[in-house]
């Protein structure tokens, strides 16, 4: 588990820590999907739901990073490869969060009325 | 000298020497494209969040005229079983099961991701005759651009999965052949994590 790409160990050993990986990173993400749907159908409040929603998510694609793309931080990953990797999440975090953080910013300054927050999925439901 | 060069997707690993060596640049060029690629999702994503109000919307059926929690929970089960379905391919590839177990696994995900396709369609078909168009508002251009270039995506995944089963059954399980299918692993788990980006954000979020 701790490492699942390394290939020191002997085949049948590998093999059986490899599905073990898939088959945890199934269980695990098989939860998460769930518990995101189950928010939504739930009665909870929506900003509950949706910072619910957002966790399930991230765990998610952390698992899938980790379980089926086999990226690891530990053992011996090849350098360039995370840095690709760590630098392109960078660039998405800048770039798609700014966008958003910008055009929700303005959508409340142009069009919002006092007192309402400046999330835009709040007024969709209306 | 390559033991210590582990590269991301699974590794074949030391007993497939020239197929690991290789993969080793092959397989990061491939990356390079698909970091790229999420860049490009990353901004559409971005995009729809911001037409998510009712001045995107536009006076146009907005998420929950349109959206069918149902048939999202749907394609998100054959997407996430089809994803995993290409880790049979991966471990049949590296501990060397034979062709006929890797094609047979190649097959599953296929069908799955055929699955998927077939309900996402259907959720497009019904969406259209609601009026839901692409040229209704922003919110829905960004939607259909968004899910439908995913949507291409898995329709391309299928294709590939489908000319590597060819390849295998022509070539054989060489190191060329390897080598792609580490690729087309990547490929494939990167769709099935789109998804879930979309599913919480595009459909989940709105609806909540």
């Amino acid at each position: 588990m701790t490492k699942p790409n390394t290939g020191e160990l002997s085949p049948e050993q590998g093999a059986r820590e490899e599905i073990k990986s898939y088959a945890v990173g199934f269980v695990a993400s098989l939860l998460l999907t769930a518990g995101a749907f189950v928010a939504v159908l739930s009665d909870l409040p929506s900003t509950i739901a949706i910072v619910l929603i957002c966790v399930a998510a991230l765990l998610q694609i952390i698992t899938h990073l980790r379980n089926f793309l086999h990226l690891s931080f530990s053992g011996n990953q090849s350098r360039e490869d995370l840095l690709l990797v760590l630098f392109s999440a960078a660039l998405l975090t800048i770039m798609a969060g700014g966008t958003w953080y910008i055009m929700s910013d303005l959508s409340a300054r142009m069009h919002g009325t006092p007192g309402t927050s400046a999330m835009p999925h709040d007024a969709a439901n209306h | 000298m390559s033991e210590n060069k582990l590269y991301p997707g699974l590794n074949l690993g030391d007993g497939h020497a020239e197929a690991h060596e290789q993969a080793e640049s092959t397989v990061f060029g491939f990356w390079v494209f698909l970091m790229s690629d999420l860049i490009i999702f990353g901004i559409l994503f971005a995009s729809y969040a911001s037409y998510l109000d009712p001045i995107g919307i536009a006076g146009g059926p907005g998420p929950s005229d349109l959206f069918d929690i149902k048939s999202v929970a749907i394609q998100t089960g054959f997407l996430l079983f089809g994803g995993v379905a290409y880790g049979g391919v991966s471990l049949a590839v590296k501990y060397e099961h034979g062709r006929g177990k890797v094609i047979a696994w190649l097959l599953v995900c296929a069908l799955l991701g055929a699955g998927f396709l077939f309900f996402e369609v259907k959720d497009f078909i019904t969406q259209a005759g609601k009026g839901g168009v692409p040229q209704a508002s922003g919110w829905l251009s960004s939607y259909w651009l968004l899910v439908g270039l995913h949507g291409f995506h898995v329709f391309s995944g299928i294709l590939w999965i489908l000319t590597s089963v060819a390849q295998i059954a022509f070539r054989g399980l060489d190191d060329v052949v390897k080598v792609r299918l580490s690729m087309l692993g990547v490929f494939w788990h990167f769709l099935d994590l789109i998804w879930v980006g979309i599913f919480s954000f595009v459909f989940l979020v709105p609806l909540a």
